[in-house]
């Protein structure tokens, strides 16, 4: 019992933010934060199975979440609602709250074979030449999106949120913070035992080193195609739940600066830990959003003590100045990120009483 | 039961083994020898085929494993089918992990088995290895990551063991006790194949010897044989 404390803890946390919600408590710019950190958690969990448990470098992880959000959204669109594109809805909108999970099971399918392809000719490199090829493969994926007029090309592609909306109307809840939720545990539960799992050996061989990995009988090919597929799905995860809470799938939603982001969160919170990711995660969003207010604050300060000329505005084009500056930092002072490789457990073995990350 | 026929292999277009023929019988010691750029660590990688950019590329000949030939086998096959394993140059440990996990993680092919037994296995040979288990493996001397080497090599359960320069860095006395080991390992039944430029050292342990010289088998035969030779004692022994 004791042991499953923490898991108990967390289920309760997320049902009295259910019910916050719920009961209107939380303000809407409060639940978007929130939709965006448990969204976020998924992206950075799913790229820290490549870059921290692997050791490879996949620089172009949001390529994967697009075509998650894209054959979610088109999903949706098609299943749940009366659409010019698709028609008349599959399923009566009623169904949506029992029938949702297709749309995130097909978008996680599509967004896995999606890195199957970009894995199969790669993967017969490493390293650097492997992050470039990453990095040309989120460049085709946004190419190819923005060229397909019928899904909106560069305009974006929108309507899916009426399939939440829909379950709205049927129940009234927080559907989309529920999602997320859920989304967010699935991710946590299918690294945790996959890393435990005989595979997850075969990977955490394959990072230490290849050679000697398949001198024990470790398919190598097979384990990092296997990983590689398995994070690129999970990305696609991201995406669909993106692209719900949005309402507004754009290719430029998911360029190299979404990848940037990603990485972010996973050197900030140490390659291969699962609650260093998601401490990193929570703290980059917040970061993030926090900088929308302290960017005029600075704006008004530094213009109060005439430090800048009266025509320049500092505005939020300064985010991207703050956050790579924050990677520069953290490079330089704690290069390991918050937790470096060991889970919370580690650095404070008192709570393996609590915890089982099982 | 291992059986190599007019070998050749290649990096790119430069060919580094022109045709070599050798063979290893069940409960030998093998040892190839050579100077440095003489092919005998291509020949292991050939034998072997490691992912892609280590490994050289076989253009011809054969390698037969109880006569079913093992070309376009991959690597982890034959580790796992024909319980032959290679402990490659240059250790290739796992650095971040603890010696104890490192042969742990080394039956990763044989799921689910109860390992405990070979472990303390490895632990007899090297006892050194024991007191040193729960230590980062990265922390270890050059003698004791070779022995950690050669231990996870074991616990795949191999019964063909190949060694690529398992002397390099090594002081003389470790050197020893490193092939004494292997002798005691071969009484036990494994059977070695070893690549050295110690080649004193090697033959001393070997059963069979070949001496390469760019790419070609140059000279053969039981490993005494070898060691008296006057040509092989002026080249490679040291007058």
């Amino acid at each position: 019992m004791q042991r499953y404390a923490i898991n108990i803890l967390l289920c309760a946390a997320a049902l009295i933010l259910v019910g916050l919600a719920h009961a209107g408590k939380l303000d809407g710019y409060v639940l978007h934060v929130i939709t965006l950190i448990g969204i976020n958690c998924i992206f950075a969990l799913s790229l820290n199975l490549v870059n921290g448990y692997m050791g490879e470098f996949s620089c172009g992880h949001a390529g994967f979440m697009c075509v998650g959000a894209l054959t979610g959204a088109l999903l949706s669109v098609a299943l749940f609602t009366d659409s010019t594109l698709f028609g008349t809805a599959i399923f009566a909108s009623h169904w949506a709250p029992f029938l949702f999970p297709l749309v995130l099971i097909g978008a996680m399918i599509t967004a896995a074979l999606a890195g199957l392809i970009v894995a199969l000719p790669s993967f017969k490199t490493r390293d650097d030449y492997l992050a470039i090829i990453t990095i040309a493969a989120n460049l085709i994926i946004i190419s190819i999106f923005n060229n397909i007029d019928a899904i909106g090309g560069p305009r974006g592609f929108l309507g899916q949120q009426q399939t939440i909306n829909a379950m709205s109307n049927f129940i009234k809840l927080p559907w989309m913070l529920i999602w997320t939720l859920i989304g967010v545990f699935i991710c946590v539960i299918v690294i945790r035992r996959l890393m435990t799992s005989t595979y997850g050996k075969g990977v955490s061989a394959v990072c230490q080193n290849e050679v000697a990995a398949e001198m024990m009988g470790v398919n190598t090919n097979r384990v990092k195609i296997m990983a590689f597929m398995v994070s690129s799905g999970l990305a696609g995860l991201a995406g669909v739940l993106y692209a719900h809470h949005i309402d507004y799938v754009n290719p430029k939603s998911f360029d190299l600066l979404k990848s940037t982001e990603g990485l972010v969160m996973v050197y900030l919170g140490g390659m291969g830990s699962i609650t260093g990711v998601l401490m990193a995660a929570v703290a980059f969003t917040l970061l993030v959003e926090s900088l929308r207010f302290i960017i005029p604050m600075l704006n008004n300060g530094l213009h109060s003590i005439g430090l800048l000329p009266e025509s320049y505005h500092l505005d939020q084009k300064w985010a991207w100045v703050f956050i790579p500056l924050m990677l520069i930092l953290l490079m330089r002072f704690r290069p390991e990120g918050f937790l470096g490789n060991r889970e919370l457990t580690h650095v404070f073995p008192r709570l393996k009483r609590w915890i089982t990350l099982k | 039961m291992l059986r190599v026929s007019n070998l050749k292999a290649a990096y790119g277009k430069i060919e580094a083994l022109h045709g070599i023929s050798f063979h290893v019988e069940k409960g030998e010691i093998v040892t190839l020898i050579g100077a440095n750029g003489a092919g005998k660590s291509t020949a292991l990688k050939a034998l072997m085929r490691l992912p892609p950019p280590e490994s050289p590329t076989v253009t011809g000949g054969d390698i037969t494993f109880n006569d079913v030939s093992i070309l376009g086998m991959p690597a982890h096959r034959i580790v796992h089918d024909l319980k032959m394993t290679l402990v490659p140059e240059g250790r290739h440990i796992f650095g971040n992990l603890t010696v104890m996990e490192n042969l742990q993680l080394a039956s990763w092919s044989r799921k689910g088995e109860d390992t405990d037994k070979e472990i303390q296995h490895v632990f007899d040979l090297f006892p050194r290895l024991a007191e040193r288990a729960k230590q980062r493996s990265d922390t270890l001397s050059g003698g004791e990551q070779q022995m950690l080497a050669v231990g996870r090599a074991l616990m795949t359960k191999c019964t063909v063991l190949l060694l690529d320069e398992p002397s390099m860095g090594l002081a003389p006395l470790i050197m020893y006790d490193m092939f004494r080991t292997l002798k005691r390992l071969n009484t036990e039944g494994l059977t070695i194949v070893v690549v050295e430029q110690n080649a004193h050292l090697a033959l001393k342990v070997a059963d069979r010897g070949y001496v390469l010289d760019t790419g070609k088998i140059v000279a053969e035969g039981p490993a005494e044989e070898l060691l008296h030779k006057p040509e092989i004692k002026a080249a490679y022994l040291g007058g």
